[in-house]
């Protein structure tokens, strides 16, 4: 092992934009950036005109998709030509169904299911979600291949039971190792 | 860590390519092994760094290759490559220090994301992170380096361009999950090693396609993933002068027409929504959609001529990265096949090197995948897999192993992830074990049956620990033998293109 960090950590400090904690220095063989190059400002860390996500936007389409009572609509995502759907239903005020994935064999590293749900004319009420993350750091693979069929249940908030008379359903995650 | 001392090797390998210089029968680099080492010793400045890799192609996927398509006397191009090494892979534990430190605390099987990190960044850090320490400082990559520098760059890979291994030369984010098109907190955070939710403004919570296109740091992007951009995406690219070819904005992926057609300084083309297709698919299947997307070697082609009009050089890296999407999947006969189409783009840049003189050509892999191994014929077992056999020897107890199993033990259903296909092991389309015709089979023999000669079999459906081969071609290319961690590749490249020293 002869390498190591090179020249610095940017440390990011939350609401305060870029603070540097410089922990330049070089290894057991000296190796370290030439003056062509800055360790400082060679890594982009900032993107002007990006706007930040905001954890609460709504994936695009359950706005508006308005289903007919006592349905499931499919809302289009991007990657809908990766997975197929089975036993989607809404039921018991908990929409479920199940996601197997048909692109790739391998783990499942992030699902996100996105539900909205409707009143009986169509107007969305809220929305709710499943997650599925596989944390690397502790995971533990199953017996046999990677299973990537992946069961979701969506609960209506309990509040909202007796008004709910649809739903929609969106998948905006899905990253496979 | 790394041995031999690099001055003696490359002592060895100039008087090497000395005497077999004036030899008759090295000039065909695929015929012999090491054909190339008559020009290997050629003290050219170096100029360029094409830098291919394998994902999970470990030494026995190189060697089941070479025998499937040309026999057990045949060579794959990246065997021609006069400089042989091997590499060291393991990753830390988040929150680890680098090795030497008191908190340092390795994890011997990497993913792709910590082993991208490793050569890219030249850092250790934990499975699943790109372009971040093990405590989840941000670290610069040679591609930035190379970028701020002046030098032309390149990504290409099979993968979706959001995929860790492209990902980590030029994104730095927490998690390799977090791609995008849309940020998810789940996927993006990694609150227990950071305290807390970043905001997500923070660029190590921003998925990797916004900041691909939006950080400029390759100026030639070519691969696969056009779901994760958007029509904002689009926009940021052209704003930055890249030809997009295809649309992010109506999700029109690129074709290998479009890739022909350009030759603009600034390129980003992505040929499928998700990874580019296997070219066993495409192969059989040529009037397909699939089958317009370039094969890697074209990729590799295409970029080697954008970016060699630079005057400073260029660092191209490529991926061929199907090779262990199908190890995992434990399915040899299409693993196979994307190792010769990854060989025929190490082909590609092993001319080029030839042609321009300045050019060094490393070819190795992240991380081996699936514990592949080529068995006699009729041995297959999958020990730990299924039921470990027997192993004491009545015959020879100096074969006998501690702990005794005189008869066929059982599965530990602890240690072991079972076997991947064990009920249709007797199935020939299954894998366990998998057969194929080499060039070496008489007329007749097919694929499959128990009379083909490559028998091959699988001891998981994940990564291994295993080191990975290095082969590289070149001036500079003595740096690579020997045996060296996947850090150092960070130290060779940026020696190499003078961005470290």
């Amino acid at each position: 092992m002869r390498s190591i960090l090179l020249a610095l950590a940017l440390a990011l400090v939350a609401g305060a934009g870029v603070a540097c904690s410089d922990r330049s220095g070089t290894d057991d063989s000296g190796t370290r950036p030439v003056a062509a190059v800055d360790p400082l400002t060679a890594a982009k860390t900032s993107f002007p005109g990006l706007e930040p996500a905001r954890p609460g936007d709504l994936p695009l389409g359950l706005d508006t998709a308005s289903p007919a009572p006592g349905t499931v609509a499919v809302v289009p995502g991007p990657f809908d030509d990766r997975f197929v759907l089975r036993g989607v239903r809404l039921a018991d005020g908990v929409v479920s169904g199940r996601l197997t994935v048909t692109s790739d064999v391998s783990d499942l590293l992030e699902l996100e299911v996105v539900a909205g749900f409707y009143d009986a004319d169509g107007r969305l009420l809220t929305t709710a979600k499943a997650v599925h993350h596989l944390d690397e750091a502790v995971a533990s693979h199953e017996e046999g291949p990677p299973d990537e069929t992946a069961p979701f249940r969506i609960a209506v908030p309990r509040r909202l039971l007796d008004r709910v008379a649809s739903a929609a359903i969106t998948v905006p995650v899905l990253v496979n190792e | 860590m790394r041995m031999p001392a690099r001055g003696t090797t490359a002592l060895l390998t100039l008087a090497l390519a000395a005497s077999l210089a004036g030899t008759a029968g090295i000039a065909g680099a695929e015929s012999s092994r090491h054909g190339d080492q008559a020009d290997h010793g050629k003290n050219g400045k170096i100029k360029n760094v094409i830098y291919l890799l394998g994902d999970g192609m470990g030494r026995t996927h190189v060697t089941a290759a070479r025998t499937r398509y040309y026999g057990a006397d045949g060579h794959l191009v990246m065997e021609s490559l006069p400089a042989v090494g091997q590499v060291s892979t393991y990753a830390v534990q988040q929150g680890s220090g680098q090795p030497g430190s008191s908190d340092f605390a390795p994890n011997y099987v990497t993913d792709s994301a910590s082993a991208a990190t490793a050569w890219s960044s030249g850092v250790k850090t934990y499975n699943a992170a790109l372009g971040v320490d093990a405590k989840g400082n941000v670290v610069p990559t040679l591609m930035e380096y190379a970028k701020q520098a002046g030098l032309r760059t390149g990504n290409v890979s099979t993968a979706e361009i959001t995929d860790a291994t492209p990902a980590g030369q030029m994104s730095h984010v927490l998690l390799r999950g977090c791609q995008g098109p849309t940020y998810s907190a789940s996927a993006c955070q990694n609150p227990t090693l950071t305290g807390g939710a970043l905001p997500t403004s923070d660029v190590r919570v921003t998925p990797v396609a916004d900041q691909i296109a939006r950080n400029g740091t390759a100026d030639v992007i070519l691969g696969g993933g056009l779901s994760r951009f958007d029509a904002a995406d689009e926009s940021a690219l052209e704003a930055q002068g890249y030809d997009v070819l295809g649309s992010p904005a109506t999700q029109t992926v690129a074709t290998k027409t479009d890739l022909a057609g350009t030759s603009a300084p600034k390129v980003f083309g992505l040929f499928n929504k998700g990874n580019l297709t296997i070219e066993k698919y495409k192969r059989e299947n040529p009037s397909s959609v699939q089958a317009q997307e370039p094969t890697v070697a074209d990729m590799t082609a295409k970029a080697i001529s954008l970016l060699s009009s630079g005057k400073k050089g260029f660092y191209l890296q490529v991926e061929g990265a199907l090779i262990d999407k199908r190890s995992h999947a434990n399915d040899a006969a299409q693993t196979l096949e994307e190792i010769k189409a990854f060989d025929e783009a190490v082909r590609v840049a092993r001319d080029f090197a030839r042609r321009d003189g300045h050019t060094l050509v490393i070819v190795t892999a992240d991380h081996e995948c699936a514990g592949f191994n080529i068995i006699e014929k009729g041995t297959f077992t999958n020990a730990e897999a299924t039921t470990p056999p027997a192993n004491t020897d009545g015959g020879n107890t100096a074969n006998n192993s501690t702990p005794s199993r005189p008869s066929g033990g059982a599965k530990d259903p602890v240690r072991s992830t079972g076997p991947v296909n064990g009920s249709g092991a007797g199935d020939p389309k299954n894998f366990a074990p998998a057969t194929f015709r080499t060039a070496d089979d008489p007329a007749g023999v097919v694929d499959g049956s128990p009379d083909a000669s490559l028998w091959l079999t699988y001891l998981s459906g994940n990564h291994t620990g295993a080191d990975v081969p290095v082969f590289a071609y070149g001036p500079g290319s003595d740096e690579l033998e020997g045996s060296i961690d996947n850090t150092d590749l960070f130290d060779i490249v940026g020696g190499a293109l003078g961005l470290t020293d």
